[in-house]
């Protein structure tokens, strides 16, 4: 039983026999009340008796009871915490009530009172709690206790008590004889029901046991089913390879409740091991970071696939490491290959201060969570490596931006310079076909420009956390356009109410957004016209605005206007640079943004584009 | 003719090179030239320019601001206004000191930065703006 009781998991059915043990001290306050109101009853009725034994045994049966409430109600919870607890409740209380049983069967005729029957009831408590010896113990105890008072109640040393009602004895004395056939009724019917209680609750107990069992198994198993769980969560979520392993190494040595676990590395070559992460050993056993295979046979073996487990450090295959191990009070060790795919990449570790800790079963499951360590390993590396391949993509693309535009702003200087009239004269028709092949030259490097940035936004779509200032973006739009507009004589103004909040996105991603549509505007709106931008505030997002009095967009060319490199019909007559590429940069930030943005437009009367902007996140503490 | 000022180019760039000469001698300024950091300082030893005209990306992606920062250390050059060049705007805007207005703040050693091709019009007033600033008398 104490094996149950010590169990870490005891549980609710075990529980409850615990609860029932304190039940009786409860019961005992009415109990004895009652038994005083029944004395006085019968001295109410014309019983004659001496009553101070009965008040006193009642006294007696409250104080003991209030010495045990004291004793033992010191928690909250009043069920005993322990065996030994358990043991001392139960035994306390038998004692107590014996005690008073005992006084008040002498007290009301000697043994053979009715009232002995009473004593029934603390031996099928104790037989119902405490082992079967202990209750055999007691029934021998009490009727030792009778069986003594009989003879010495027989050998005169002690009076014969009798209670008498209406001048007869209720309880004469009796003959030897049936004095002895009472004690041996009694004490076969204790006995008896000692024996039946007592191997009821046995069966009881095994079944809890096996209960508890079955339930620590479930435990073990659900413990290990969210470890695992938790392994693929961070598999999912975690991208850097080192912090994908720490949690892995955490999660198994919180799971399989060992002191510590480790994830070593095969190099590429395969020739060293390093420590990549650890859980709960020393840093002097991490600081020797790398293994060398070759000289290390434990570590080879288990990365030509086999387990290794041992319950004693000190044996001889752990020479490597067995000092910093028993420095470490570690005494179990187990070591299973990293699988990905046939082929071993690591190894995971667990180490535990118990000895002989791991078993089969042990064995089993962590190569079940090492198959899961090394997808999370392989997950996190693709990862790696999808992010520096972007960051090379993003390097390459700057020096190919640079490497086309510096020859196209070395022909345009060479074109100026010969324009401009600086290497003599040029007639009116050599001047004519040097403004074209400047008007190339331009498109081309717009273009450069805008193939540039589309890709440049695409390679930006992770978190867009940061958060933009409507203010300043107006003032910076409103100055990058002024001198624009002036030149073509197009009425500009920006329109700002106050206290807008801030939009989601980086000043700059934003402002290319609103700097492709108000170029837009100014290039296709002809002198005289005006460009207007208005922000507003609407529905959790901002509303920006850019409304001109232009060309217009011809209605079968709207459905196509955001996709890359188209440009209305009416847009490309005009003799300006486009390349149509702006409204898809425009449809790619807003999107990449969560916003939205519509447009309306009549040819020959004007363009209006509506942008919704996300209002940018709160900061959070 | 009088030269309005000594006007050091430097680029990798030799049509860049040759057209700045062009524009620049043709606007009245003493132009030098240069091809790389290296050539420079050893021009920048035997002539005193009034302003030196620098490109940004050369040999290495920032052989120019490298170059520029040596001259803001150097007590003799310290003063030297330097105009940048670069066919790279979008670099120095996103990776290097944020948006353009914050690049002109007083911790870059540079006077103005202007994008390739080069509107010569705006250079040429803004270096005019920079000689009147600095009352630079022409020099010969």
């Amino acid at each position: 039983m104490a094996a149950v009781v010590q169990s870490p998991d005891l549980r609710a059915a075990w529980g409850e026999l615990h609860e029932f043990s304190w039940r009786p001290v409860r019961i005992r306050w009415w109990a004895a009340l009652g038994f005083l109101a029944a004395v006085l009853g019968m001295r109410a009725a014309g019983a004659v008796f001496p009553a101070w034994p009965f008040v006193l045994a009642v006294l007696f049966l409250l104080a003991g009871n209030i010495v045990i409430y004291r004793t033992f109600a010191r928690r909250k919870d009043l069920r005993p915490r322990s065996a030994r607890e358990l043991h001392q409740l139960v035994s306390w209380q038998a004692a107590v009530d014996g005690i008073a049983l005992w006084a008040v069967t002498y007290w009301s005729g000697g043994v053979i009172s009715p009232l002995a029957a009473g004593f029934l009831l603390p031996v099928l408590f104790v037989s119902l709690l405490l082992p079967a010896r202990t209750a055999y113990a007691y029934c021998g105890i009490v009727l030792s206790a009778l069986g003594l008072t009989a003879l010495a109640e027989l050998w005169g040393w002690l009076p014969h008590q009798s209670v008498y009602f209406n001048g007869a004895e209720l309880v004469p004395a009796a003959h030897p004889l049936r004095t002895l056939t009472f004690l041996g009724v009694l004490g076969t019917v204790a006995l008896g029901t000692a024996a039946l209680a007592g191997s009821a609750t046995c069966t009881f107990r095994r079944q809890v046991q096996d209960l508890d069992r079955l339930r620590e198994t479930e435990a073990v198993f659900s413990r290990r089913l969210q470890s695992i769980f938790s392994i693929l969560e961070t598999i999912g979520s975690v991208r850097d390879l080192h912090r994908v392993l720490e949690t892995a190494v955490a999660e198994v040595a919180g799971v399989m409740q060992v002191k510590g676990a480790s994830v070593k590395l095969l190099s590429d070559d395969c020739k060293f091991l390093r420590y990549e992460a650890a859980f709960g050993l020393p840093d002097t056993m991490i600081q020797e970071k790398v293994v060398e295979v070759e000289r290390s046979p434990l570590n080879k073996r288990i990365i030509e696939g086999e387990p290794f487990v041992t319950g004693q450090v000190t044996a001889r295959e752990m020479f490597q490491f067995g000092e910093t191990l028993s420095a470490a009070r570690i005494q179990s060790v187990l070591f299973v290959p990293l699988n990905l795919q046939g082929r071993v990449i690591g190894i995971l570790g667990a180490y535990c201060e118990k000895p002989d800790r791991f078993g089969v079963e042990e064995v089993n499951f962590f190569r079940l969570a090492a198959g899961l360590v090394a997808v999370a390993l392989e997950n996190a590396r693709a990862y790696e490596a999808v992010t520096t391949m972007s960051h090379e993509r993003t390097w390459f693309m700057m020096k190919v931006a640079h490497n086309l535009r510096a020859p196209l702003a070395g022909m345009l200087s060479i074109l100026e310079v010969v324009r401009d009239g600086y290497l003599g004269p040029v007639n009116d028709d050599q001047n004519e076909y040097l403004r074209r092949l400047d008007r190339r030259a331009r498109t081309m490097l717009a273009l450069v420009n805008e193939l540039m940035a589309l890709s440049r936004n695409r390679q930006r779509r992770e978190a867009e956390v940061a958060a933009t200032e409507p203010a300043m973006l107006a003032r910076r739009v409103q100055r990058t356009f002024q001198d624009k507009a002036a030149e073509k004589r197009i009425t500009f103004q920006v329109n700002l109410p106050p206290d807008l909040p801030e939009v989601r996105g980086r000043l700059e991603t934003v402002e290319q957004l609103l700097e492709n549509l108000v170029s837009n505007a100014i290039k296709y709106t002809p002198a005289e016209g005006s460009v207007e931008v208005r922000f507003a505030r609407a529905n959790g997002t901002v509303r920006i605005e850019v409304s001109d009095t232009g060309i217009g967009i011809p209605a079968a060319d709207r459905p196509k206007l955001f996709t890359e490199f188209f440009r209305a019909e009416n847009a490309k007559a005009m003799d300006e640079i486009g390349t149509g590429l702006g409204l898809a940069i425009v449809k790619e930030i807003v999107d990449q943004l969560g916003g939205r943005i519509f447009m309306e437009s009549e040819e020959g009367v004007g363009t209006i584009f509506v942008a919704h902007l996300p209002i940018a996140a709160a900061p959070t503490g | 003719m009088e030269s309005k000022g000594l006007i050091l180019v430097v680029d990798d760039d030799p049509d860049i090179v040759a057209t700045s000469r062009i524009i620049l001698e043709g606007n009245g300024y003493e132009v030098h030239t240069a091809s790389n950091g290296k050539e420079a300082l050893s021009l920048l030893s035997r002539v005193k320019p009034d302003l030196m005209l620098l490109d940004v990306m050369m040999a290495s992606d920032t052989e120019g601001f490298d170059l520029a920062f040596k001259l803001k250390e150097d007590p003799e050059f310290k003063d030297l206004p330097i105009i940048m060049l670069t066919a790279f705007l979008e670099k120095v805007r996103t990776e290097g000191a944020g948006p353009f207005e914050y690049i002109l703040g007083e911790q870059w050693p540079v006077e103005w930065l202007f994008e390739k091709p080069l509107d010569t019009k705006k250079l040429l007033a803004r270096i005019e703006a920079i000689f009147k600033a600095k009352k630079i008398v022409p020099s010969g």
